[in-house]
């Protein structure tokens, strides 16, 4: 796997504290990565020990297969989860100096700056002071002086928190449209909704250690992997009879339209489908077999509970 | 580089385009005139009130001699008794007070000036003066002295003393003249300056640190630069507003020194006859002298600046609010205010042994030297003062940045000074 962040064995400790516990991880290059985990799981010190804004007690981080050194940060673009604007300035003129910092020339900043207030309907605001700016404009003002020098790999640190749906959806398609041109994105959130529309990779940090790491789908496919959900005409002694040894029946089962029933089960893993879908079809009417695939959600409040 | 850049210009401009500052700096010189001017109008309109004073005068020479002017009005009584006037002349009346002068003017309790109200010092002052002069007048004439006038006119002696600094070729036109008054006024006003400055605009540093700490901008700010770009942006930037309202304080002078005070001088210089205000006037239209003076502020003051503001920006990066940096903040004020205690030393002796080490040493130096340069300091202490500065301030700003570099992203427990030198010490 070509990846363009490496962490490994990260550990960093506050006094009584520790925040972060033997982490590693790996970002696939062009991957849209997500680090989920409660409050106070240890994402954002994660993401400060990238940014090096915190330096971390052991282990290292690799960027581009290279460890980690102070001018490699500037190359990040990083939007932090408390929004830092001078409050002072005008909307238009701090997102200049923002994109100046990052290397732009004047002319070059503002040209894409002017673009990026028009993509996201913030073009009026460009005189406005930023203390006159509610939560969600001052966001889209930080998402924009984030991602305006084009950086390879961008940070960011609960990117959808202060928005409405609308712009939230808005967001997202950005973040989508960054990664198609070629950026990595990493961001931590514990809004799971975000994550499924969105990640192709995560990691889920819980008490300060890495649970679960990987593409998505196959996170949801191995989580959840041996349900089924049944539509038949059998009552529930026929179909566990039918079922015999070979799967079970999870939960409820529940009449539906048409004379049907709705059941789920569980076949293990080293059972052969094929035989319990014959099985199934001689015994009980089988209409549709299907994998149920686990929620992110699901699997979040599992992995979290130690029940995955 | 060019972060530095952008980091000072962002912070000079925030400063400069507040409506505060162009207030200040404009109102500031009005109200330095008002506070000058102000003495002499209090004086003006204060003693415009015109005092009449009863005199009874048991003596017989001194009421016809003494002189009314526009503040007070001598009325002579020659029927009443010093008990009937007081009773007549009280508060209803018109009359001031009332002058008693006994026979035996030289014995004691003989000269009584009873009043209404309580007089004032210049009233008793001109009363006394006048009565003096007139008896010694009096004590002269009974000397039988032909052409006592002329005499007298001819004894009388004004002494103008002309103060050099000795450079050696003993020709004074090519020396420099001195004088200890103006010297004594600017050197105040020079170090009051310096002192205003780097405690004003230090702690500037410091709140704009904690300011930038608190509002996280800095999470932003050290992933575009480094630590280091970051402080120096903030401590030049600030020192370029400094710069910017003493520019203009200083073009408003010498541009009233240009234009304004010849005209001034035309006008009252050779009447005036006060030596010390000729002497003023003389300096500071003096303008090519005004510039190597500025030339002089500007060097102790960025220098002095410079090295307090990195102190500041150290303590702001170690704190979380400005009430918790007031810890560091008051050892900051230590040396600056022992500057000022020795600043009042150097007016009695300006080459003293602590005039001349406190404006070697670093700390002291800026406030104390520019007291002392009014009064005209060879070269090369100049020098070594100002080369023994700013090397300090580099060495001061790299521990600074030491300190800031970690103290930045430090939240929570308020470090101890040994917390600060771990830092100091970090790799």
């Amino acid at each position: 796997m070509d990846s363009i962040l490496k962490i490994e064995n990260v550990s960093k400790s506050y006094t009584g504290h520790k925040a972060l516990d033997d982490v590693s991880l790996e970002v696939p290059r062009g991957a849209v990565y997500g680090l989920l985990g409660p409050n106070g799981a240890g994402k954002t010190t994660l993401i400060r020990v990238i940014t090096r804004i915190t330096i971390a007690d052991s282990g290292r981080v690799l960027l581009d297969g290279k460890p980690l050194t102070g001018g490699d940060v500037f190359k990040i673009g990083y939007m932090p989860e408390e929004r830092g604007l001078y409050k002072k300035m005008r909307v238009g003129e701090q997102a200049l100096f923002f994109a100046r910092l990052k290397g732009l020339t004047k002319q070059e900043a503002e040209h894409r700056l002017r673009r990026w207030f028009e993509r996201l309907a913030i073009a009026d605001w460009w005189e406005r002071k930023v203390e006159d700016l509610s939560k969600g404009m001052a966001q889209k003002v930080q998402f924009i002086a984030t991602v305006v020098h084009e950086p390879k790999l961008l940070i960011f640190d609960e990117p959808f928190s202060g928005f409405d749906p609308i712009n939230a959806n808005l967001l997202k398609e950005e973040i989508l449209g960054l990664r198609d041109r070629g950026a990595t994105i990493i961001f931590s959130t514990h809004n799971m909704a975000s994550v499924e529309e969105i990640c192709d990779h995560i990691t889920l940090i819980n008490k300060s250690h890495n649970i679960l790491s990987g593409p998505v789908d196959q996170i949801r496919r191995s989580a959840g992997g041996n349900n089924f959900e049944v539509v038949h005409r059998a009552d529930d002694s026929t179909l566990s009879a039918a079922l015999a040894e070979r799967a079970i029946i999870v939960g409820e089962s529940h009449n539906i339209i048409g004379g049907y029933r709705e059941s789920k089960i569980y076949i293990p893993r080293d059972e052969d489908v094929k035989r319990v879908i014959a099985a199934l079809n001689d015994n009980c009417g089988l209409r549709s077999l299907r994998e149920v695939m686990p929620s992110m959600n699901d699997i979040f409040i599992r992995a979290v509970n130690g029940t995955l | 580089m060019k972060n530095i850049y952008l980091i000072i210009s962002r912070e000079y401009l925030e400063r400069v385009r507040k409506k505060s500052f162009i207030v200040v700096t404009l109102l500031m010189p009005l109200l330095m005139i008002g506070l000058m001017i102000a003495p002499t109008l209090m004086m003006l309109y204060s003693g415009s009130d015109l005092k009449r004073i009863a005199v009874i005068d048991r003596s017989g020479i001194v009421a016809s001699e003494l002189v009314s002017s526009a503040e007070v009005e001598f009325v002579r009584e020659e029927q009443l008794t010093k008990d009937e006037a007081c009773r007549i002349y009280n508060n209803d009346s018109d009359i001031f007070g009332v002058l008693y002068i006994g026979s035996d003017i030289e014995s004691r309790d003989s000269v009584q000036l009873i009043t209404n109200s309580s007089s004032s010092l210049m009233l008793e002052e001109n009363i006394a003066g006048q009565i003096s002069a007139i008896v010694e007048r009096e004590k002269l004439r009974r000397y039988n002295i032909d052409n006592l006038e002329t005499i007298l006119a001819e004894v009388e002696t004004h002494i103008d003393l002309s103060t050099y600094v000795n450079d050696g070729t003993g020709d004074e036109t090519t020396m420099e003249s001195t004088s200890s008054g103006v010297s004594y006024i600017l050197g105040i006003a020079l170090g009051m300056l310096l002192y205003m400055v780097i405690i004003l605009y230090g702690q500037m540093v410091l709140t704009s640190v904690v300011e930038e700490k608190a509002s996280r901008v800095i999470d932003v700010m050290v992933t575009s630069c480094s630590p280091f770009a970051l402080m120096m942006g903030k401590i030049l930037g600030i020192a370029a507003v400094a710069l910017t309202q003493i520019a203009i304080w200083a073009a408003l002078i010498i541009s009233a020194s240009k234009f304004l005070l010849p005209s001034l001088l035309l006008a009252d210089g050779a009447a005036a006859g006060d030596m010390m205000l000729s002497a003023a006037m003389g300096t500071l239209g003096n303008t090519g002298y005004l510039a190597s003076l500025f030339a002089y502020v500007a060097l102790f003051l960025i220098g002095g600046f410079l090295l307090y503001a990195s102190l500041y920006a150290a303590a702001g990066s170690a704190v979380d609010s400005v009430q918790d940096g007031q810890q560091f903040n008051s050892v900051i004020m230590l040396p600056i205010i022992l500057s000022m205690i020795i600043m009042m030393s150097v007016f009695n002796d300006p080459n003293s042994p602590l005039a001349f080490w406190a404006s070697i040493v670093p700390l002291t130096s800026p406030i104390v030297m520019i007291t002392r340069i009014p009064f005209g300091i060879p070269g090369w202490e100049i020098a070594l003062s100002v080369v023994l500065l700013y090397a300090t301030f580099v060495a001061t700003t790299w521990l600074a940045s030491k300190v800031f570099r970690v103290g930045i992203f430090m939240h929570g427990k308020r470090p101890s000074w040994s917390d600060l030198w771990q830092w100091v010490r970090m790799k």
